[in-house]
């Protein structure tokens, strides 16, 4: 792994009050890696997801991508202009449109150069939306939801609409993908089929992820490298097999 | 799609492009039909229309509940009433300049007001009507206060040497057919763009659609903006109809006939409020017959709709539509 890398996270602080929710965490990820945040409930891998992706403004810190300096970026221009896309916690669809739709719409800002041009009718739109659509297919074949592609969302099952969530996230050819438990939530035979996924866009596009789960399991076989979180504050970083055999990590998770 | 398609007996005909026609047709015809009533009905709901589509970009497509379609329905009238009879300009640039005028005025309007939450915005929209109304009574200099502007002409055109003027109510009628129709379309290309699409994405959910790139505030302004537009363009056509303005075109009542026709009519759809249109400012009309419980009736018309049809007609006139493709 060479040059920098592809995000880095030094200093982040964010307090409610006088609870100090992330508490100068400092994290990078290395291009082309899958790093795993794990920690207690509590212990702020939500808040500290929501400072770095702009959902909410960090106290101090600076959040750097690909080099840039991201810091104060709303949400929609890191995904817009970074090229790094998130997931909820709580799955979120476009539930009231078919599955074409969701993915159609998660490449549209990405393929339009500005506000103005979505507005466009001529030729030169058509077309671009067109693309986007044949791309929005290939996923979803891919997904195995090419039978449901003209249903509603919202209509589908937890699992499938993990999926159509992650689908969306590869519409963009994202550099960086940062996911909140993925794992939350869904039956043993999707979870292989959502590790399949995360390995999938890592090994064939390149992309990098960061990833929040409980699934001890999980983040052991996918993650190279594992970041605690403990009270708002970095307890241990380390590859899998440190983290497992760490005590500090281990009262952490069991002691509290 | 499937090779099964192939092989069925015959394509069953599909009637919406007769259908179609045939309502054009009776369009183009209906002033040798119906009397100058019905067709002074007709006129005032293709002017409402056009605030209606404004509004239902707005609510039915971006999720923006807003009040304040009468705001710009009223910048719009006096702004085409007062050029016309200051500067006697022609009717075509009193439409387009009322039309950029509302949407200029939406944008310091829509900067702070979109900031605020749901329900907080639907409030601060209100005041804005209240507002302008306040300014059209009070601004003695420019608006003549509460005696109004009168004797605002009938539409005229010039261009070039040629100008005409458009007086009867037939003639009328077809102007304003011809701008409800412009309109229409221009909704539709609007709601079928990739911005159409990113709209309907905030209004499912906004933190979602900014995750994917979406900026939602820019959007939901530019929205803002353009449904002001629409109320403009169809405040000039109204001022020029009824060739007077008063404070009284700032109301609340007609902030909430918009609301009844795009949700009554099926918000979210284009179809829906053109019927939403012609249903409620006819339904409106139509119940003069008895004055004396004109309003409890028009009242109890809400109530059945609410209860039967909760999402409006456009439910049913996708059925329709359904049924004309595929007859069974």
């Amino acid at each position: 792994m060479t040059g920098l890398p592809i995000l880095e996270i030094s200093g982040l602080h964010k307090s409610y009050g006088a609870v100090r929710a992330v508490d100068d965490v400092s994290l990078h990820v290395n291009r082309g890696e899958i790093c795993g945040l794990i920690g207690p409930n509590g212990s702020g891998k939500s808040t500290f997801f929501d400072c770095a992706t702009g959902l909410s403004k960090p106290n101090a810190g600076a959040v750097k991508l690909d080099g840039q300096d991201i810091t104060g970026w709303s949400l929609n221009r890191i995904a817009r202009e970074g090229r790094m896309l998130r997931s909820f916690q709580k799955t979120v669809v476009f539930s009231a449109l078919d599955v074409e739709e969701n993915l159609v719409i998660a490449g549209q800002m990405f393929t339009f150069p500005d506000l103005w041009s979505t507005f466009g009718i001529g030729a030169m739109a058509r077309a671009r939306v067109e693309a986007l659509r044949e791309r929005a297919r290939e996923f979803i074949k891919i997904a195995g939801l090419w039978d449901v592609r003209h249903q509603p969302a919202g209509k589908l099952s937890g699992g499938q609409q993990k999926l159509i969530q992650f689908a969306s996230m590869l519409m963009p050819e994202p550099k960086l993908i940062l996911l909140d438990e993925p794992m939350a939530g869904i039956n043993p035979k999707l979870i292989e089929r959502v590790v399949e996924s995360i390995r999938f866009a890592n090994e064939k596009f390149g992309v990098s992820f960061l990833v929040i789960e409980h699934n001890i399991d999980v983040v052991t076989d996918i993650c190279e490298r594992i970041v605690v979180l403990d009270q708002g504050r970095k307890l241990a970083e380390g590859t899998p097999d440190e983290i497992v055999r760490n005590p500090a990590v281990r009262e952490a998770y069991l002691g509290g | 799609m499937s090779p099964n398609d192939l092989s069925l007996p015959a394509p069953r005909r599909d009637l919406r492009l007769p259908f179609g026609a045939a309502l054009a047709v009776a369009a183009c015809l209906a002033p040798l039909f119906l009397g100058n009533y019905a067709l002074h009905a007709i006129i005032i709901a293709l002017i409402f229309l056009l605030p209606a589509h404004g509004l239902n970009l707005l609510v039915g497509y971006t999720g923006l509940l807003s009040l304040a379609q009468a705001a710009f329905f009223g910048i719009g009238a006096y702004t085409s009433g007062l050029m016309a009879v200051r500067f006697g300009t022609p009717f075509y640039l009193n439409f387009l300049a009322a039309g950029l005028l509302a949407a200029a005025i939406a944008l310091p309007l829509g900067i702070p007001a979109l900031r605020l939450r749901a329900t907080s915005f639907v409030m601060c929209t209100l005041g804005f009507v209240i507002i302008g109304q306040a300014i059209a009574k009070n601004w003695i200099s420019l608006t003549r206060g509460d005696m109004g502007l009168s004797g605002i002409p009938k539409p005229y055109f010039a261009l070039g040497p040629a100008s005409f003027t458009i007086s009867g109510t037939t003639s009328f009628y077809y102007l304003v057919l011809v701008i409800a129709v412009m309109a229409t379309l221009a909704a539709y290309l609007i709601v079928r763009s990739a911005a159409g699409r990113n709209m309907v994405a905030i209004r499912e959910n906004e933190t979602l659609a900014e995750s994917v790139g979406i900026p939602t505030w820019r959007y939901k302004l530019v929205v803002f903006m353009i449904s002001a537009a629409f109320a403009g363009l169809g405040g000039s056509v109204y001022a020029h109809y009824l060739t007077v303005v008063s404070p009284l075109t700032f109301q609340m009542y007609y902030s909430t006939t918009m609301l009844i026709i795009v949700l009554g009519g099926g918000a979210g759809t284009i179809s829906g409020v053109v019927f939403g249109s012609l249903l409620f400012v006819g339904l409106s009309e139509a119940l003069r017959v008895a004055p004396e419980v004109r309003m409890i009736a028009y009242g109890f018309c809400l109530l059945a709709l609410v209860f039967w049809f909760p999402k409006g007609f456009a439910p049913l006139i996708d059925r329709f539509w359904s049924f004309l493709r595929e007859r069974k």
